[in-house]
């Protein structure tokens, strides 16, 4: 066996040439190597690289939504959720001893989940203010409930967030995007997948119809509720609170406060009637109307206040007081406008009448408090104003008329001059 | 000595004394056209007084004009009846004029030895649109605003001097406060110099020549029939202006003067912005234009026209017969009936639909 | 002869009509009214003493409301009252020394500035001076 020397000096050349010669030998060598294990790099994620061409589109599926997941875009792969060794491109790195897991079973998605979102210092790595997911408030919903009973029908994580795909809630294409939430829900929450539970299904039907329904999906108005709002995400169960106000009031504040200290509130706690919802009802709610201010039938007071009684009496005169502006806000208006319509400027008398409506909108707010002797005096208030309004709309028409007297008169006035011009004319030419 | 006789030697009345009695005017077939240029002057003299009053409440600043217009009109006793006039009579003032002009021109009024008094009152015409527009953007307010813009861009496309011509009158290259500073001051000091002027000078010559007699009353040879001014034209001149008062007063009760909304420069133009009717023909003419005719820019073209029409208009006493008679008078009479018709048409165009 | 005096003397009496007709309107028109200018660059908003201190009064100021604030210390601050969200007349609340609107739960701070809720910008600032027995407002000289 010879072994193979480089003797110096011998065939290549001078030294130094032959050092260089070995030397770019030596690098390219290496170049070759790092390429060779970075295209194996590349390759890391076996998992993909697999399931990418299977035939089964069940199996071929996930890779392709993975691609616009956000955990994917952080620096997850597959095995982050799956275990098993994305490095093995054989079969073999699906090996449990590997640690796979293989896709969960319904009760495992939220344990899962949660292994990192329940984590307070993982979740800071990636977020400086992150939403720490709470088990403890995941166990007091409806969803987690019924699923500890065994009921396979119910939500899980997967459910709202997608599982392959799962984008962040900011994302207009995420399923909880606010736009979307209704639908999201609804897709479980409807009169054919709930058959045969003692649910209502006529949440959506309803929540498409009311005001917060349609500035959500038909105007696209992100400030107004979608149904977490109201009722949570994932501690999602009809509002278990002290009482509904509290749901409301979070953003209608001013009547929610209004509403805390009157003895409206009072009367319903003790009859066990819920506030807010009662007389405004709560997935179909719509846009007030004056007219449910009424003591007649069509208004929200009737249903409960037994005609005759005290409360009714006190109902009739805040509703009396309250049509008895509305109704000369109109007049006002009517006569302003005739005035205009005359050629009079009426601004003076438009800003009282601004005022007076003021009041009134201020009252349709005020109302919450229940409480007559004030809700009078901002009527009352209103009414002073819009008396003023109707006084310069009259007096607007008053000097109208004065004008075509004048004008009258004064036109009289020179035809006559007129006339006794032409006689004058006549008289000196006759002579 | 009577406080008459101490006036007659201090302020020379004898000359006037001499006009008032001797002054005689023609009496004929087309007479009635005579009275339409003291109709003119009797309307300005409406719009010199009621422009008065109005400049003691009005503030000519854009923050100020618009209010100070709207508590003349609620605010200040019959400060609605003086605004009404003054808009009402500004408009029968230019109507009044145009009479007058058209008038002159059809009875070949601008022959020798009277063409200065033409000329002159070319100039009191022009004087008049310039009052015109100049006071039409004073109340501010949407339709003033957009109006005087449009009429501006137009101005800006007068060929070589359009650009300069309309920055001088806005005051920069948009309508803005300052512009209305400037146009208050061109209705409320230029103007009215330059109108004393001339006007001066168009009444002097009308009583220096004395009345113009149309070529065919002329022709008749007949000695001609005259009436004295004083006082037998100047009541009925007076009759006119009674009955102008009148038309002034049911005009101002019964079709008072809106206000409108305050200009807002950064709102879209109100849809249908016409300028006032006195130029809605050439606004017609401008509409109707092709954008670009033989490669040249419509609405420049236009302009243009409108320029050579006014000169051509303006040189008639040159271009005319002398003695007003034979084809080439019959020829101006006919470009006379053209225009008048013309302008006629082209100003209910505009209202009645024209193309948009 | 008669009639001649009679329509003479009608002629003078009709011209002296139409003359006071002129007249009149004319005289009336040049005596100042009650309020002698359009209240669109300064109003008299109160009297001194009229408010309390931590009290608050809404004033015409040109075609809109403007909002008087007395403050705690005695000064007095001046907005325009209309609230830059959807133009409800606001008011002020001494318990939380803001402005604040009823319509939505729009608040401002005594600067003016928006500080919760929809209102977008915040309320106009007005210059008061108390001059005599009047506290007089007037819109800000900007540069």
């Amino acid at each position: 066996m010879t072994a193979a020397r480089v003797v110096p000096g011998r065939a290549g050349g001078a030294p130094g040439a032959r050092a260089g010669r070995a030397l770019r030998a030596l690098a390219a060598a290496m170049l070759a190597l790092a390429l060779a294990v970075s295209v194996a790099g590349a390759a890391k994620d076996s998992c993909v690289e697999c399931h990418r061409g299977l035939d089964e589109p069940r199996l071929r599926a996930p890779v392709a939504g993975y691609a616009h997941d956000i955990h994917s875009e952080r620096g997850f792969s597959c095995a982050a959720c799956h275990g098993g060794d994305p490095a093995d491109p054989e079969v073999t790195a699906m090996d449990p001893d590997k640690g796979f897991k293989g896709a969960p079973s319904r009760d495992q998605v939220a344990p899962l989940c949660a292994s990192c979102h329940a984590n307070a210092a993982f979740m800071k790595r990636y977020n400086p203010r992150p939403y720490i997911f709470s088990l403890a408030e995941w166990q007091t919903s409806v969803h987690c409930k019924r699923e500890s009973l065994g009921d396979q029908k119910v939500a899980t994580c997967t459910n709202c967030h997608g599982v392959h795909g799962i984008r962040t809630p900011r994302d207009p294409a995420s399923p909880i995007y606010p736009t979307n939430v209704p639908r999201t829900c609804a897709k479980c929450h409807n009169p054919e997948y709930m058959k045969g539970r003692p649910v209502r299904t006529d949440q959506f039907a309803l929540f498409s119809k009311s005001v917060h329904g349609v500035a959500l999906l038909e105007k696209g108005d992100v400030s107004a509720p979608a149904c977490n709002d109201c009722h949570g995400n994932h501690g999602a169960a009809p509002p278990g609170l002290k009482d509904v106000t509290l749901v409301c009031g979070t953003c209608h504040g001013r009547e929610a406060e209004l509403f805390e200290g009157s003895r409206m509130k009072a009367g319903m706690d003790a009859q066990g009637r819920r506030g807010c919802v009662t007389c405004h009802g709560n997935h179909g709610v719509l846009r007030p109307t004056d007219d449910m201010l009424s003591a007649e039938r069509g208004g929200v007071c009737v249903g409960c206040h037994v005609p005759g009684s005290a409360a009714e009496n006190g109902t009739r005169e805040i509703v009396m007081s309250f049509r008895g502006l509305a109704g000369s806000v109109t007049a006002a208006d009517s006569l302003l406008r005739v005035a205009e319509i005359r050629g009079m400027e009426t601004a003076p008398g438009r800003e009282s009448m601004k005022e007076a409506q003021d009041r009134l909108v201020g009252v349709r707010a005020g109302l919450h408090s229940f409480d007559a002797k004030k809700i009078g005096a901002a009527l009352d208030e209103g009414a002073s104003l819009a008396r003023r309004a109707a006084d310069y709309g009259r007096s607007a028409l008053l000097d109208w008329r004065n004008r075509r007297v004048g004008m009258a008169l004064s036109v009289g006035v020179i035809l006559l001059l007129m006339g006794l011009v032409i006689a004058r004319i006549r008289r000196i030419e006759k002579a | 000595m009577s406080a008459r006789e101490w006036l007659r030697t201090r302020l020379g009345l004898d000359a006037l004394q001499h006009v008032v009695e001797e002054k005689r005017v023609p009496v004929h077939r087309h007479s009635l056209w005579y009275y339409w240029g003291g109709m003119t002057l009797f309307l300005f003299g409406v719009q010199v007084a009621t422009g008065i009053l109005l400049v003691l409440y009005y503030r000519p600043s854009a923050g100020e004009a618009y209010e100070s217009v709207r508590f003349l009109m609620t605010q200040v006793s019959f400060g609605w009846l003086v605004r009404s006039i003054h808009s009402w009579s500004a408009n029968l003032m230019v109507a009044a004029a145009m009479v007058h002009m058209f008038s002159a021109f059809m009875l070949k009024a601008y022959r020798q030895p009277r063409e200065v008094t033409w000329l002159t009152g070319m100039a009191l015409f022009a004087l008049c649109l310039a009052f015109g527009f100049s006071g039409y953007l004073l109340p501010w307010n949407q339709l003033a605003f957009f109006a005087t813009k449009v009429g501006t861009d137009i101005m800006a496309d007068v060929p070589l001097v359009g650009g300069f011509l309309a920055r001088l009158l806005r005051g920069g290259d948009q309508i803005t406060g300052g512009t209305l500073t400037r146009f208050f001051g061109f209705h409320v000091a230029v103007l009215p110099a330059l109108m004393t002027a001339v006007l001066g000078t168009h009444l002097f010559l009308v009583q220096w020549h004395g009345m113009s007699v149309p070529p065919g009353v002329e022709q008749e040879g007949r000695p001609a029939k005259t009436m004295k001014f004083v006082p037998n034209f100047l009541l009925r001149d007076i009759v006119g202006w009674l009955a102008a008062l009148a038309a002034l007063a049911l005009l101002a009760a019964l079709f008072p003067w809106e206000l409108g909304l305050k200009a807002d420069p950064y709102a879209p133009a109100p849809a249908g912005i016409k300028p006032e009717w006195y130029f809605a023909w050439m606004f017609q003419t401008l509409r109707i234009l092709p954008s670009r005719v033989l490669g040249l820019e419509g609405e420049m073209l236009g302009i243009v026209g409108f320029g050579l029409a006014a000169v051509v208009w303006a040189a008639v006493p040159f271009l005319d017969a002398p003695d007003g008679r034979g084809t080439r008078a019959r020829l101006w009479s006919l470009v006379g009936m053209l225009a008048i018709a013309y302008v006629i048409l082209f100003t209910v165009l505009v209202y009645v639909g024209g193309r948009a | 002869m008669k009639r001649r005096t009679f329509l003479d003397g009608l002629i003078a009496l009709s011209g002296t009509a139409l003359g006071a007709f002129v007249l009149y309107p004319v005289m009336r028109y040049l005596v100042p009214p009650r309020i002698p200018e359009a209240a669109t660059q300064r109003v008299v908003a109160a009297k001194k003493g009229e408010l309390a201190v931590g009290g608050f009064k809404t004033f015409p100021f040109g075609a809109e409301p403007g909002i008087l604030v007395r403050t705690a210390d005695g000064e007095y601050r001046a907005f325009s009252a209309v609230c830059t969200h959807l133009g409800c007349t606001v008011q002020y609340r001494g318990d939380s020394r803001a402005i604040w609107c009823a319509c939505h739960d729009g608040l401002y701070d005594l600067e003016g500035r928006n500080v919760s809720g929809p209102p977008p910008r915040p309320l106009e600032r007005y210059d008061v001076h108390v001059v005599g027995d009047d506290v007089v407002v007037e819109k800000a000289k900007t540069a």
